[in-house]
């Protein structure tokens, strides 16, 4: 019954996310400098789930990210393979019970993604320019911040433990 | 009554932020898979990608995109209404002595033998946004087939011209905008006495992302501020859709061409509300911009 009721929690917390990204986000922030939810969303799946489970996620959001901007299509998927993969075998180097080490993770997710998708869409020069020296800086504190506060308020619904 | 997941489960040993073990050949082989699929997915042609984006935003993300469409209508309404007011008043204050214009113009017309001016035809989109990098090279617009855009038509905003819509799907259209590397426009300055290519600049700036106007013949001089405009050429984009204004001269090719700076009169980044152009053959009056 419990385990019922933790996964209801769990799918109910996914769809927040990806409710918070689709609508929440387009009402109230430019979208360059706004927390990415999907990202975020993956990130908590893969601090509690298997390497190759995490990156599989990461193909899915990358695809749906490459259908939805699709300039460079296969460049999102490839990333957040990357990103999911590493998030959950990064697991067991950055002890995520401490709540700065989470933000700071999902900042770092939010760079390397960046860097691999420009790199992956040739446009290695964009790395020197506002697109990532300056946006995705932005993008990685707000969704670092998004994350905080999720994770204080919700880290039940994703069985986190947070100290 | 909880109990533990077998080994085989999708979840990490030590669930709940535990420290979990190393990754298994099953995840090493399931990662290798996802790359490959990914790197497949780049190396595809783009009418296959292009197909498979337009089937995907079709089906499994059309809830997702009809939600960021009325988030994204709430917020242009509720951000723009009170431009929009401003702009109906000093609209209202024009029309006044528009018919009166409009009925000598078709008279003049008519007596130098001349068919009527046809009008621009627009649809009205919104520009859903995304959150990665690439977002202002290639934009979604919440207009399709179903609203009446064709592939190939330019697509504008109150500034200037934006891009090219390049795929029309049921509900949603993609555009390529002037920042994407494979953008390129016939251009003139505002006289047409100098003619050129528009295209993306290689080079990225520190401060802000800018435009070239190549091919432009080395005795010609255009100076900084000059307004570069559609020429028409081509088919494609109507003449006298503003592009943006020469910032000062980039390179001279051995003596023959010049390369001027353009800094863009839109930023795609930041656009909400867009129209789509479909009637190709009017020409548009730089002064209707803004």
């Amino acid at each position: 019954m419990n385990l019922r009721r933790g996964a209801g929690r769990l799918i109910l917390g996914f769809v927040l996310l990806v409710a918070l990204h689709f609508y929440a986000r387009p009402r109230l922030w430019d979208s360059r400098a706004a927390p990415d939810f999907l990202l975020l969303a993956l990130m908590l799946f893969a601090i509690r789930a298997r390497p190759g489970m995490a990156a599989l996620a990461g193909f899915v959001v990358g695809l749906g990210a490459d259908v939805l901007t699709p300039a460079h299509f296969g460049a999102g998927a490839l990333s957040h393979t990357v990103v999911g993969y590493l998030a959950a075998w990064g697991r067991a180097v950055f002890f995520p019970h401490n709540l700065m080490v989470n933000a700071g993770f999902f900042a770092g997710a939010v760079i390397l993604r960046n860097l691999i998708l420009l790199l992956a869409s040739g446009s290695g020069s964009a790395l020197l320019g506002p697109d990532f020296l300056v946006w995705s800086t932005l993008q990685a504190i707000t969704t670092a911040v998004a994350g905080t506060v999720i994770l204080m308020f919700f880290r039940n619904w994703f069985a986190i433990r947070v100290a | 009554m909880a109990r533990p997941r077998p080994s085989g489960s999708w979840l990490a040993p030590g669930r709940g932020g535990g420290i979990g073990g190393p990754a298994t050949r099953s995840d090493t082989l399931l990662f290798v898979v996802c790359l490959v699929l990914s790197v497949g997915a780049i190396a595809m042609p783009d009418e296959l990608s292009g197909a498979l984006a337009e089937r995907l935003r079709n089906t499994a993300l059309a809830p997702m995109l009809w939600l960021q469409q009325r988030a994204v209508e709430g917020r242009t309404s509720r951000a723009r209404f009170a431009a929009m007011q401003a702009e109906r008043d000093s609209v209202a204050f024009a029309a006044q002595t528009l018919a009166e214009v409009s009925a000598e113009n078709e008279r003049l017309r008519a007596l130098l033998g001349l068919r009527a001016r046809a009008g621009a035809a627009t649809i009205p989109a919104e520009v859903l946004h995304q959150t990665v990098p690439t977002d202002g090279r290639t934009l979604i617009l919440s207009a399709g087939r179903a609203a009446g855009v064709p592939p190939d038509v330019p697509v504008i905003a109150p500034e200037g011209l934006v891009g090219l819509v390049v795929s029309a799907g049921r509900l949603t259209s993609v555009a390529m905008t002037w920042a994407h590397p494979d953008f390129r426009v016939s251009a003139s300055t505002e006289t047409g006495e100098v003619l050129g290519i528009v295209a993306p600049s290689p080079t990225v700036e520190a401060s802000s992302a800018f435009l070239e106007f190549r091919g432009v013949a080395f005795r010609d001089t255009v100076v900084a501020g000059t307004l570069v405009v559609t020429s028409g050429l081509g088919g494609v984009y109507p003449r006298g859709i503003p592009i943006g204004r020469v910032a000062g001269v980039r390179k001279e090719e051995l003596g023959w061409e010049r390369v001027y700076r353009l800094a863009p009169l839109v930023n795609p980044g930041r656009l909400m509300h867009v129209l789509i152009l479909t009637e190709k053959r009017a020409g548009l009056a730089p002064q209707a911009f803004r």
